[in-house]
């Protein structure tokens, strides 16, 4: 990778190089070091879900705290599977997040060219336009918004999550963010060519903001798979509930559930996004590659 | 310029690509038509059909579906559609019935507790019981004869009922029972005194060389039901002027003519004034400060108290004011029987406690009333009690009837004393729900919100009483004509 | 896309919308491409007007309404927005939410960029990836599951972390119980959360720096802070822009943390702007005062982003 250029050593007399090269080494692994700790703090409240999620609530609190569960306790996670449609739930949190980030990343990539690259009367209005709702809370707007939607006859399907989802300011912005980022000298050079538009934007452009494309997806899907506020309003029968609304269920009536089966539930929905984020890294640093900008 | 050859090779690919975005945008629309490309297990899309009357109801289906199967066998005119609610907390659920009732949408039966009753019932949107309640009264002198009448007045509003009461809460005080032991106290007798619960709870409390406290005698978690609101009513006072309305002869004399209990009781209760800075009630505050200050209480948190619940159950806290649904707490937490207790709270200046109970209210918009009220009644019948889902099996919450807090009930799971429950009712007769006027929830929050601030000494109980007492009255100030008192 | 593909060779002396678009001169590639800025923006456009634009105008018009939903809304003119003026909760979690905004963005660019930056040194390829991996993951947790999380591990008596912090001999912290601790322990939650977003951001940002330009640097001498200061940090300037907008635009909407783990307490100390807000629309069903608080919230945010994007015009390079 190109960033491992960044902080290599450099040419220099010999031995100003070996003092030079040792500094080089010994700033290396105390940054390093500082990185594991820092990761290992920044993991450790997963590790306690985790260990919590495999011990009986009232195990939960013992001290010192048992991070490796000695004797792992499954029934929370049995229970999960028994309280709520749990797969179904999961799917229906699928079949969002991915019609979500499908729909963004389709709209998104065309904004966010037509902001940073094509000039046309009236742009940089619609442009603001879209920034200004990004700023907007959803808890502001929730209640015309639900009445669109039962207008639409929408309520209780998941649609209504999917459909006030396509345009996405957010998503503009970052695309054309990439976009800019791409040295003009390419369209110029095709243009000389005699490329047309679409020919500019989808052979040159698009690769190169692949990276871009890929942080989108992975956010929104993110976003879209934990989200709350929303569904908690718009839906209203179980088997079409997604799953942070299960996750809450889960609670019981009167919170009479146990915190080891919400925390199992936890455990359960971070399997797929985690999942998405692998693999999205791979795309990520694909794009990266791809869109390297070696001209 | 070659602009054209070269965009001829690639129409037909962007076209395609062009297509491919078109066709993820249908299939969106498509997957949204028929609401769902989720698997069966639905219990087919209650469509309102032409033949089936409509009935929905705001109840979770995983609790409410046996009593709503057994309704459907007599009533297979009906269909019922479960309108699940979940929320973190009431304010979520309330969400989502107001955005429901912005957006035009009907339900016919909508599920409230005391917190809710009266600002539905205060906003007409609740209808009244009453022509039902006299015309099948013979019906209901089994299950009026079954429930404490303390109950049934606090679903009254301005003289008419708006809710027959399925379940409610009253706090009491569940124990520890091995640090009880440990302390060397036995299981307090029903007539204890505040005196006496300071003294066990200072004995429950362990603490570190540090002077850190490990093992807590008492903790409480800072909401409206629950929380310090019990030390209020024990020490003979409230938070809110307490007066009732007229009316609601029609019921008493009908259902509670021979019931000692039943007399004096009105058309509903008003809370007319605020009163935080009440003397007894700066006491009460105090005295939550004291035991914090000297490391009996744990710091005060917001919620529902699962995270008081973990410590109950994990040995390192003693005493917790909560209701009978706690019982389905500890069990889910792995409590056995024998583990805890529970008992009425002690005696101060009175022994006066407080509770919430909650019910199914019609919509005064729903089109099927009458059947939204055969269910109502059904609800609450000997018959559907006992198959629900909240009371059945572990009890999730406390039934209102009083033949179903039984020996057998809590055979299993206990606590040793559960006549407690319904001793709070029968034994205090002048128990009372916690203050709940049509303002409850801005009210709720400037109680936990000044209570916050004196439980972690930013303020003293007085200056934090004070300050919520002159916060009340600008709120009740903006709403003059809660209660028609002209009637 | 009939824009895109004009028609070749049209030199016609009638006018036709077609051929004066598929002209062959500079003019008509300009015509071409403002015809196909309409169409890209189109969907975005349509559906913001639609899904937000409208909603909010409808907002507007609410915050001068009151209206509890249940009967009809009464027109009341200024009296939400004269009230609002007088409302010290208001105006607390306002203040709480700057505070909380200034505090979150800043820490979480420095935390974000310092992890961008050491992952970006030569290392063993499965180290970079547990890296990344392991500041990214907190992302992946919702705001709901993180308050209950965090809550527990920040419980003041048997939380995990006073329990270490005890072991290093510093007495308990009231994380969630103190007015002075509160705003600090969300700011530290938030960022926990949400720095894996920065991260992502950044790296990406850096990875971009076409190597010449870094070459180039070392030929002219450029070292160590220098570097970093005179050399990446403007070419990393769009990135950070970005970062600043989204973070504060993130920061100022914070709810669900401090929900979830304190309800705004103690007292007023961790509420925040929107959390009011819900409140007053949602709990105390007063859904025209809650709209002027949006409807505030609002007109701040604008400012504070048209103030970012004057400011970015000084700093932030293109390339």
């Amino acid at each position: 990778m190109q960033s491992t250029r960044i902080y290599g050593p450099r040419t220099l007399p010999t031995i100003q190089r070996w003092v030079e090269y040792l500094r080089y080494r010994v700033v290396h692994w105390i940054t390093i070091l500082i990185l594991l700790a820092g990761s290992v703090i920044v993991l450790a409240p997963f590790a306690w879900t985790i260990a919590t999620s495999m011990r009986l609530p009232a195990e939960s609190f013992t001290v010192p705290p048992q991070w490796i569960p000695t004797h792992p306790d499954w029934s929370n996670y049995r229970e999960v599977f028994r309280k709520i449609p749990f797969w179904n739930q999961i799917l229906n949190s699928a079949v969002v997040a991915i019609s979500v980030v499908i729909g963004q990343l389709a709209t998104a990539s065309l904004a966010g060219y037509a902001f940073a690259r094509l000039e046309f009367p009236g742009k940089s209005i619609l442009f603001w336009l879209i920034m200004a709702t990004m700023m907007i809370p959803l808890q502001a707007t929730i209640i015309p918004v639900f009445v669109l939607i039962s207008k639409l006859g929408l309520p209780d399907t998941l649609a209504s999550l999917i459909l006030p989802s396509l345009p996405t300011a957010f998503g503009t912005f970052l695309l054309r963010q990439y976009f800019l980022q791409v040295p003009k000298e390419y369209e110029e050079a095709a243009m000389i060519d005699g490329a047309g538009q679409w020919w500019i934007f989808s052979r040159i452009y698009l690769p190169l903001v692949k990276s871009g494309q890929a942080v989108l997806a992975v956010l929104t899907f993110n976003y879209y798979w934990n989200e709350f506020f929303r569904p908690l309003i718009f839906l209203t029968s179980k088997e079409r509930f997604t799953i942070p609304l299960g996750l809450n269920d889960l609670k019981g009536y009167m919170m009479t559930g146990s915190i080891s089966v919400v925390l199992a539930g936890v455990v359960l929905s971070l399997i797929p996004v985690m999942f998405v984020y692998l693999l999205g890294q791979r795309f990520l640093i694909e794009g990266i590659m791809m869109g390297g900008l070696k001209g | 310029m070659i602009e054209n050859s070269k965009n001829r090779t690639y129409t037909r690919r962007e076209v395609l690509r062009m297509a491919g975005m078109s066709a993820a945008v249908l299939a969106l629309s498509a997957c949204a038509a028929p609401a769902t490309p989720a698997p069966e297990a639905a219990p087919k899309k209650p469509a309102p059909s032409k033949e089936k009357v409509h009935l929905r109801i705001q109840m979770d289906p995983d609790y409410e579906k046996p009593v709503g199967d057994l309704f459907l066998k007599s009533h297979p005119e009906a269909e019922i559609e479960y309108v699940s609610v979940t929320g973190i907390d009431h304010e979520e659920v309330a969400s989502k019935i107001l955005s429901m009732v912005a957006a035009g949408q009907i339900l016919d039966l909508g599920y409230a507790a005391t917190e809710a009753t009266q600002l539905y019932a205060g906003q007409g949107l609740a209808e009244p019981l009453d022509e039902w309640v006299k015309r099948d009264a013979d019906e209901l002198k089994e299950y009026f004869a079954d429930v404490h009448p303390s109950l049934v007045e606090a679903m009254m509003w301005e003289g008419s009922l708006y809710e027959l009461p399925f379940d409610f809460n009253a706090a009491n005080l569940y124990f520890n029972t091995k640090l009880v032991a440990e302390a060397g106290f036995e299981h307090p007798p029903q007539d204890w005194t505040k005196d006496d619960f300071y003294k066990l709870a200072k004995a429950i409390t362990k603490k570190g060389s540090g002077g850190e406290t490990e093992v807590f005698g008492y903790g409480w978690t800072n909401r409206l039901w629950g929380s310090w609101m019990p030390w209020i009513f024990v020490n003979g006072s409230n938070l809110l002027v307490e007066e009732r309305a007229p009316g609601g002869e029609w019921l008493w004399e009908t259902f509670y003519k021979d019931d000692p209990a039943a007399k004096g009781r009105s058309g509903g209760w008003r809370w007319t004034a605020p009163k935080a800075n009440d003397p007894a009630n700066v006491e009460a505050l105090e005295f939550m400060v004291q035991l914090y200050k000297e490391g009996i209480t744990p710091a005060v948190e917001m919620g529902g108290g699962e995270t008081l619940s973990g410590f109950f159950g994990t040995g390192k806290l003693g005493m917790i004011p909560a209701g009978g649904f706690w019982v389905g707490h500890l069990k889910n937490a792995g409590m056995k029987r024998g583990d805890y207790d529970v008992q009425l709270f002690p005696k101060w200046k009175t022994q006066r406690h407080q509770f919430g109970t909650a019910g199914l209210w019609i919509f005064t918009k729903s089109k099927n009333k009458d059947l939204a009220w055969e269910y109502s009644k059904l609800r609450v019948s000997k018959e559907a009690m006992a198959i629900h889902g909240w009371y059945n099996g572990t009890t999730l919450t406390t039934p209102v009837r009083r033949s179903m807090l039984n020996e057998e009930r809590f055979a299993e799971t206990g606590p040793e004393h559960w006549q407690v429950f319904y001793d709070t009712l029968d034994k205090h007769p002048d128990t009372a729900p916690i203050p709940a006027p049509p303002v409850s929830n801005p009210m709720t929050t400037l109680f936990t919100s000044y209570t916050a601030k004196a439980m972690s000494l930013e303020m003293t109980p007085k200056e934090a009483l004070d300050a919520m007492q002159k916060e009340l009255e600008d709120l009740f100030a903006r709403y003059p004509d809660m209660y028609k008192r002209e009637t | 896309m009939q824009a895109a593909t004009p028609m070749r060779g049209s030199s016609g002396w009638q006018f036709s919308p077609i051929a004066w678009l598929a002209e062959d001169t500079l003019a008509g590639i300009a015509r071409r491409r403002a015809l196909l800025g309409y169409l890209f923006v189109l969907p975005t456009v349509l559906g913001i007007l639609i899904f937000t634009a409208g909603p909010v105008v409808v907002s507007l018009g609410l915050s001068f309404f009151k209206w509890n939903v249940f009967q009809p809304a009464e027109y009341v003119g200024f009296v939400n927005y004269r009230r609002l003026f007088n409302d010290l909760r208001v105006f607390i979690s306002f203040v709480n939410t700057l505070k909380f905004v200034l505090l979150a963005v800043a820490l979480q660019i420095a935390v974000s960029l310092s992890i961008a930056l050491a992952v970006s040194q030569r290392m063993a390829t499965w180290l970079r990836y547990y890296f990344r991996t392991a500041f990214f993951l907190p992302l992946l947790m919702s705001g709901a599951a993180t308050g209950v999380v965090l809550g527990y591990m920040l419980h003041r008596e048997f939380g995990v972390v006073n329990y270490y912090l005890g072991l290093l001999g510093i007495p308990r912290i009231p994380w969630l119980n103190s007015s002075n601790w509160v705003l600090y322990t969300m700011v530290l939650a938030y960022v926990w959360q949400n720095m894996g977003f920065t991260l992502v951001l950044f790296i990406g940002g850096l990875n971009n720096i076409p190597p010449e330009i870094l070459d180039a640097a070392d030929v002219d001498g450029a070292t160590g802070w220098r570097r970093l200061w005179h050399v990446i940090l403007p070419l990393l300037s769009p990135t950070m822009l970005f970062a600043l907008v989204t973070g504060i635009i993130g920061g100022l909407q914070i709810f669900d943390i401090p929900y979830v783990m304190t309800r705004g307490g103690p007292g007023d100390a961790s509420r925040t702007a929107v959390m009011v807000m819900y409140e007053s629309a949602f709990k105390n069903m007063e859904v025209g005062y809650g709209s002027s608080v949006a409807v505030i919230l609002f007109i701040l945010i604008m400012l504070v982003t048209a103030m970012q994007f004057w400011l970015s015009k000084r700093w932030v390079f293109y390339q």
